[in-house]
């Protein structure tokens, strides 16, 4: 029986934690991009547009990330399509944040008086440079909050990952867990790895909030 | 994970091999099949699964490499195929997944045979002994199945003591399953439950760890040793392993690798 001491155990949630970050990352980056295009078609689009952006976000929102994963892996495999695990983790993560993080931020532009759009198209400005130069500045600030909150989701879910092989976090820790036979001490340590992820974040998030609504408007 | 995400998780581990049947009938085409062993000499790599949360069969050492029966009867495999082996750590509930999808040539990961795996995939001659039990506290008297009523008992999701375990429990038997062996041993281990359906090993390591829950065994459940999985139709592959599992029980390979592990000889396997 292998003896890990609890620097073993925190050495390997180390190296376990850096695929969180990585998976995370994905998430955040790719998630962002994407759903800023759809943002964008979303209220600049017709009828049309805004159908299929609602239906994008119904779909990856009203279906579990893990079905996502699960699918994306082995489902396009059993049609002889090769899939590897990044790619399928980060086509699931990008697609799921960015369906959510598109109606987080439609509702704080929509939360952006309607007369200030009225206000910047009566100077003469196009669509883009409304939504650049007067709308967005104001959104963002009160998108911080509920897009941090979901990120923060994201870093937790990402624990899904495991289903498709990836040894992040949570799967490094219950893998120590079964060798040491020492789950409360694995799993506690496990715990203020993910805190030490978050945290940061929302008190980042928070100082942000301050600084911008100091701002003048 | 809040527990609708577990139950979602838990549904689609248990379709998949329904789904997978219904896929590699329906629309894989039959050509495909019959490639896995020239595959792996051609490319001479053999993509085996195994268990990271199984010890003594597979877990993880200091540095996270795996180790174990498992492992060591994965290199063996391999170096007879003459192969580079690439190590695919699974888990109970997606093994059987890799497998069908061909993310792994063959699964040597504790795999007892059943029915109801045999329709979904194929298996070697065995390799390994392994059994099933009930494990529960010295003052705890369970000495027929009878005797399970009224208690609870932790067991793992889709692994065979827990349909054996369903077979044989009398109703009244509150039988709860865990994703995985750890989280079924941490259940008992920590009280949550009475009792403890599991592998005679994963029981052995537990009792040792925690001399203070003074566990002992109390019911067998089934008797089945570990057989390597190999995908539906794979007969070339699964003929060739069954020749290196045939050979090595002959020069002593097999009682060696359970002796090291296990702390006994293989014993008589079935074919």
């Amino acid at each position: 029986m292998v003896e890990f001491t609890l620097i073993d155990i925190l050495r390997n949630l180390g190296v376990g934690a850096r695929w969180t970050v990585a998976l995370s990352l994905v998430a955040f980056i790719g998630g962002g991009a994407v759903g800023m295009l759809l943002l964008t078609a979303r209220i600049g689009g017709g009828r049309m547009v805004r159908g299929l952006v609602s239906a994008y976000v119904n779909a990856f929102q009203g279906t579990p990330l893990l079905m996502q994963l699960f699918l994306t892996f082995f489902g396009l495999a059993l049609f002889g399509f090769k899939v590897s695990a990044w790619f399928a983790a980060a086509l699931c993560l990008t697609l799921y944040a960015s369906a959510y993080l598109v109606e987080i931020w439609r509702g704080c532009v929509e939360a952006v008086p309607k007369g200030q759009w009225e206000a910047a198209r009566s100077l003469g400005l196009s669509f883009t440079q409304q939504l650049r130069l007067i709308i967005l500045p104001q959104a963002v600030r009160i998108a911080i909050a509920p897009t941090v909150g979901f990120l923060v989701q994201v870093i937790k879910g990402t624990a899904l990952a495991s289903v498709i092989g990836f040894i992040e976090l949570t799967k490094t820790g219950s893998m120590i867990a079964n060798a040491t036979f020492k789950p409360f001490v694995v799993y506690g340590c496990v715990a203020l790895f993910y805190f030490a992820l978050c945290a940061p974040l929302s008190w980042w998030s928070k100082r942000l909030e301050r600084k911008l609504s100091a701002a003048p408007v | 994970m809040n527990s609708s995400l577990r139950r979602t998780r838990r549904f689609f581990l248990s379709t998949l091999p329904v789904v997978a049947a219904i896929a590699s009938g329906g629309f894989v085409p039959s050509s495909a099949a019959q490639t896995a062993l020239d595959d792996i000499i051609k490319s001479k790599e053999v993509k085996i699964a195994i268990p990271t949360d199984f010890p003594p069969y597979g877990f993880v050492g200091t540095d996270l490499k795996p180790q174990g029966l498992d492992i060591d009867m994965a290199n063996y495999i391999g170096a007879k195929l003459g192969a580079k082996v690439e190590l695919v750590p699974v888990t109970s509930a997606n093994r059987i997944a890799y497998l069908q999808t061909k993310k792994a040539d063959l699964v040597i990961s504790t795999l007892g045979k059943n029915p109801d795996r045999e329709k979904v995939i194929d298996f070697t001659a065995a390799y390994s002994p392994f059994f099933q039990a009930v494990f529960g506290p010295k003052n705890v008297v369970v000495k027929a199945a009878s005797d399970l009523a009224g208690k609870s008992i932790a067991v793992t999701r889709g692994a065979i003591e827990d349909a054996e375990l369903s077979k044989i429990a009398p109703t009244g038997a509150d039988i709860k399953r865990f994703e995985d062996n750890n989280a079924t041993v941490s259940a008992f281990v920590s009280g949550q439950t009475v009792l403890l359906a599991t592998g005679a090993s994963v029981a052995g390591n537990m009792m040792a760890r925690n001399p203070n829950l003074s566990a002992e065994y109390k019911l067998l459940l089934k008797d089945s040793p570990n057989f390597i999985g190999v995908a539906k139709g794979e007969d070339k592959l699964r003929l060739k392993v069954n020749e290196i599992i045939a050979a090595a029980k002959a020069a002593g390979d097999i009682d060696k690798m359970a002796q090291k592990w296990l702390g006994r000889p293989a014993g008589e396997l079935p074919n």
